[in-house]
């Protein structure tokens, strides 16, 4: 355990953990945009930026991504000076600017009080925010079925040649965490669109319900040794089987003592 | 042969040697890409086919060399003949039979060939006559256009590979850092960081595996230093890795080369061929126990790749996208373990260093910048390519001596340094000594070495602009800051160029530039800002100019200027078919008129216009 | 923890309590969660089954998970649902055997039962004692 100051507190944290951590686990709002627990950070959006210091460094402080700098003993965070502000709310109007239409970012832009931006408006612009959380999460669960292609301002995510992609299989992981609800799927009739790829969802045998693909089950019980049987039913009828098996057992006991 | 020791080494040394002297005359033509594209190649086969017809072609080898880039490429292709230094310029195949019966077998000198000095008109015979080279000190592109590029035997003859064979069996690891450090080398690639104490970082750090790693990505426009290098002096690069190799532990090592050198590529892999059929690449090199590989990367086309994470990543096959670190990449570089990240031309010094030894490196250029630096000159100015001089010396003198001053002699007005990391350099400080730090402490950099001389006819917003839209185009677009600020400031100063500025940009201007150098995660975005608030800070006026009074001073931004006819004009109509949209009206011998809202402001009529009669406004 | 959960359907009487300890337990911000454990009819009259997670011990919730947002918390030895980490694949929701990693409609979350950290609120809310939260040693004597 080690001990760092953040905003004149005290606080202890581990060592090598994230400032971020730290910080959030303080119950210190800042704000993050490419920052998810589940995958190594990227530091891109550059919000959560701090000013660090240490009492050795003469007054001299540096600016640093608190999601990938790690927490080092006798560290002076200040999480909201004034050049952080300043720059966070810049960067929130450079979004702003970026992707106006974009409702997710408009409300964190108010939060931070930028209202309208200054900048000059991209009128074509999407809701991708390139926070590259979604190919972060598909190379994590190991699919790497989309990329960022690109770069500068015509970046963008899609699969490979832009085609329906072989490696992904509809777990719709990147759909569900993309901060600006950006990435598109289609769920109907017991199939499941993205990425331009169809997928047959597993309809419970019991009762019909929809959990999760076929091809995303086939994965899981190969390569997680699953029995592929486990996805036939839905949760809800599972209970129900589980329920059915200790009730019998519950039966013959009450049986057997009356 | 097989190269086993240092003996073979230098019996290898001693026959180049005398080969060479068994033909003092020799016909030197520059193969670098600047006279290839010029027809370099087309010279050496005529050559070749006259030495034959004069019964030489035994001798071809020791007499025709294809060297590498002299730096004056825009008077390719370069003939040079030897011993008497007779420099030919901007030769044609059909020359050849004259060269080589009056200059290469006799003593003669053809006049119409020789460089024309653009001061005076003179005639220039000899190579180091010539101010471009005259003022020259090249340790950096010593070989460079003295040497066949390819011929490794060439190498050695000119004591390549002797600082190798001193530091495996004279010198430890630690002495060969310590001598580095010494002699104050540091990085040419744009950070100037100690190369000796980056080596010492690393070696220091226990790793399974260490990596050195030749940065010959070059992305700054104009830059080209790394390139003639890698083409020119291949065996120097490797020479110089290896070196970097014996001194950190390093077992493999990688040359990033950029997409774009397909020339470099060729040359550098015909020398690793050649070390690694003779064992100087390989096992046990030269007969000790030090083991060492290089292979090359091509570069993924971007000019992010050559910042060192992006770079790093790239190497290993993956997207070359900057990766945010407070680990550096000398602890955890390349597959994560400790690496040296040295560009081409920090590189190449090293067997030089190590040779004539740190005290006499550090005796050339400045205190705290040793040694000399290699500056692409070009821009206005009357001779342009490739320089090699000590650090210290003054901008006047590289512009006025070596440059031989600006085109049609105008009035000199900034000099762009250090490429789109850079800034720009106002006529008060032309005698500003040329060193790192003085560079960063008037707002540019030494970067690569690009050094764009402007006069009074360049428009500072348009060179801010087109910094911006260079950065714009290679930001790779991971980090919000560079990404989205760098575009908003040249939408800003796009709307200035128009005409469409306000005063409060200014202001917008500066904070939004302090806040992507602060907020950017790499280089790229970290020193993006510069060519702009170099330039506001020096030219506030221009800017003013533009926002105010809507005009553009040096009369190049379009939407800024007009074009008008003076009284003066003879009426020769010469302008009336020039102009692309019927703009021009006007009869024979009568004043001519432009009516304005056809004029595109293109500026043909005034290319055309032989009376000075067209004012630009 | 050398302690152990039990339930004991044939004490259950359907009264739902513990659905209502475990919602407002794992309330986040004051809103209530989706209950982990559901008392459901076990076929037979008068015999209700309250269903929850067993803690398998080889686990295919966790094997399911690509992401590692499920752990074995090694004291109390539950496997507990990291919110932080999980990206909602519903993998864990459709390998469960038992149907006990279940998604909350309301919040969007994938919930599980995580034994309250080592207090079950369930089984002190239980009146009838169908639900309790034993010493391991008594466990086993009992049930050997
Ligand atoms: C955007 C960017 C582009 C760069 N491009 C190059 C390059 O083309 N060549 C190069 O040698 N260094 C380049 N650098 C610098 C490298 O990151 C690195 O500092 C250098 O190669 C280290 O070698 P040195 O110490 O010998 O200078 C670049 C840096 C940045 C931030
Ligand atoms: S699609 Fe969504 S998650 Fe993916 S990079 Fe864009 S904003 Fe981020
Ligand atoms: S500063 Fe620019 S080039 Fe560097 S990581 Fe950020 S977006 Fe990419
Ligand atoms: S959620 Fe299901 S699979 Fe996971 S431990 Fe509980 S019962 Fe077992
Ligand atoms: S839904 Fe969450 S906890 Fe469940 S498998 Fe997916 S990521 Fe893991
Ligand atoms: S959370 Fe986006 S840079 Fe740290």
């Amino acid at each position: 355990m080690i001990h760092i100051t953040i905003n004149g507190k005290v606080v202890q944290a581990k060592d090598g953990e994230m400032l971020l951590t730290v910080i959030r686990r303080e119950q210190i709002d800042i704000p993050t945009l490419c920052h998810h627990e589940a995958v190594e950070p990227s530091g891109a959006c550059r919000l959560c930026m701090v000013e660090i210091t240490k009492p050795s460094w003469d007054g001299w402080c540096d600016y640093v991504t608190s999601c990938l700098y790690p927490a080092e003993d006798g560290l002076i965070v200040n999480t909201h000076a004034p050049k952080v502000n300043e720059l966070r709310s810049s960067i929130l109007d450079m979004f702003l600017a970026r992707h106006p239409k974009s409702p997710e970012i408009r409300q964190l832009a108010a939060e931070y009080g930028v209202m309208k931006t200054q900048f000059e408006e991209v009128v074509d612009g999407d809701n991708c925010i390139l926070c590259g959380i979604c190919t972060r999460i598909c190379d994590t669960m190991g699919f790497k079925a989309i990329s960022m292609v690109g770069r500068g301002h015509g970046k963008e995510v899609a699969p490979p040649l832009n085609m329906a992609p072989a490696a992904c299989v509809g777990c719709l992981s990147c759909a569900k965490n993309c901060p600006t609800n950006y990435i598109e799927y289609n769920m109907k009739n017991g199939g499941l669109t993205i990425w331009k790829k169809d997928f047959e969802m597993i309809a419970c045998t019991e009762c019909g319900a929809t959990t999760i693909t076929k091809e995303f089950a086939e994965y899981l019980s190969v390569n997680r040794d699953i029995p592929f049987d486990y996805f036939e039913k839905c949760d809800a009828c599972h209970r129900k089987e589980l329920a059915g098996t200790m009730g019998r057992i519950a039966n013959w006991d009450r049986e057997a003592r009356s | 042969m097989t190269i086993k020791n240092v003996k073979d080494l230098n019996k290898i040394r001693k026959t180049s040697l005398a080969t060479q002297k068994k033909h003092p005359k020799k016909v030197l033509v520059c193969c670098g890409t600047g006279c290839i594209a010029n027809g370099a190649l087309k010279i050496v086969d005529s050559v070749r086919d006259g030495l034959e017809k004069r019964n030489l072609k035994d001798v071809t080898v020791e007499i025709l060399k294809e060297t590498g880039c002299h730096g004056f490429c825009e008077l390719g292709p370069l003939v040079i003949i030897e011993p008497q230094e007779t420099f030919y310029t901007k030769v044609k195949p059909k020359h050849i039979e004259d060269i080589l019966d009056k200059s290469f077998l006799d003593n003669e000198v053809i006049e119409p060939l020789l460089f024309t000095n653009p001061v005076d008109g003179s005639k220039i015979t000899k190579y180091n006559d010539i101010s471009f080279f005259k003022h020259q000190q090249r340790i950096a592109l010593r070989n460079l256009g003295k040497i066949s590029a390819h011929d490794m035997n060439e190498y050695i003859g000119v004591d390549g590979y002797q600082a190798l064979a001193k530091v495996l069996f004279e010198m430890t690891p630690d002495e060969v850092i310590g001598e580095v450090t010494k002699s104050g080398l540091r990085g040419r690639g744009g950070g100037g960081f100690s190369a000796g104490r980056k080596w010492k970082i690393c070696k220091d750090i226990k790793a399974d595996k260490h990596y050195v790693i030749c940065n010959g990505d070059e992305g700054d426009p104009g830059a080209f230093m790394d390139r003639s290098i890698m083409e020119g002096d291949p065996h120097g690069v490797l020479e110089g890795m290896m070196i970097a190799a014996y001194a950190i532990g390093a077992k493999e090592g990688y040359i990033y080369v950029r997409d774009e050198y397909p020339l470099a590529v060729k040359h550098l892999e015909k020398a690793i061929l050649d070390c690694e059929r003779t064992g100087l690449l390989g096992e046990n090199i030269l007969g000790s126990d030090f083991s060492f590989t290089i292979k090359i990367a091509r570069g993924a086309g971007a000019f992010v790749c050559g910042e060192s994470s992006a770079l790093m990543k790239s190497v290993a096959g993956e997207v070359g996208e900057p990766r945010a670190k407070y680990v550096r990449s000398v602890v955890k570089g390349l597959y994560d373990e400790p690496t040296v990240l040295n560009n081409v031309e920090t590189l190449v010094n090293v067997p030089t260093i190590i040779r004539k030894g740190a005290d006499w490196y550090s005796s050339i250029g400045t205190k705290k910048s040793t040694g000399t630096q290699v500056f692409s000159l070009v821009g206005k100015v009357r001779n342009t390519g490739l320089i090699e001089v000590p650090m210290g010396i003054t901008l006047r003198e590289i512009i006025f001596d070596i440059g031989g001053g600006i085109l049609d002699d105008r009035p000199f007005k900034a000099v762009q340094t250090g490429g789109p990391s850079g800034g720009c350099i106002p006529e008060s400080m032309l005698d500003l000594p040329v060193d790192f730090d003085s560079l960063t402490e008037v707002g540019s950099m030494m970067g690569s070495g690009g050094l764009i001389v402007m006069d009074d006819k360049t428009c500072i917003v348009d060179i801010a602009k087109y910094f911006l839209e260079f950065l714009v185009e290679e930001s790779c677009g991971k980090c919000t800051p560079c990404c989205e600020g760098l575009y908003q400031l040249l939408k800003i100063v796009e709307r200035i160029c128009a005409g469409k500025g306000v005063e409060a940009d200014i202001e917008k201007m500066e904070r939004l530039s302090e806040n992507i150098m602060l907020g950017s995660l790499c280089g790229l975005g970290k020193s993006g800002p510069n060519p702009l608030m170099s330039t506001l800070k020096y030219f506030k006026d221009e800017y003013i100019a533009h926002i105010k009074d809507k005009k553009c001073p040096a009369g190049v931004c379009p939407e800024l200027i007009t074009y008008e006819i003076l009284d003066n004009c003879t009426g020769c109509m010469a302008c009336i078919p020039a102009c692309g949209y019927d703009a021009i009206e006007g009869k024979k011998k009568e004043v001519h008129v432009i009516t304005q809202d056809k004029c595109t402001k293109c500026g043909a009529c005034y290319a055309v216009c032989n009376f000075d009669s067209i004012l630009v406004s | 923890m050398n302690k152990r959960f039990i339930v004991k359907p044939e004490l259950c009487t359907g009264c739902r309590s513990c659905e209502l300890a475990c919602s407002f337990t794992h309330a986040i911000d004051g809103v209530r969660s989706l209950t982990r454990i559901n008392p459901i009819d076990g076929g037979f009259k008068d015999l209700w089954v309250p269903v929850t997670c067993l803690q398998c011990d080889d686990a295919a919730c966790i094997k399911s998970c690509l992401v590692n947002a499920l752990k074995r918390n090694p004291v109390t030895g539950a496997v507990e649902l990291n919110h932080e980490v999980c990206v909602n694949c519903m993998a864990c929701v459709a390998a469960c055997p038992f149907g006990c990693a279940i998604l909350d409609t309301q919040t969007n979350l994938i919930v599980k039962c995580d034994l309250c950290g080592g207090d079950p609120a369930c089984a002190h809310f239980c009146p009838t004692k169908a639900l309790v939260w034993e010493l391991i040693k008594k466990a086993v004597k009992k049930t050997g």
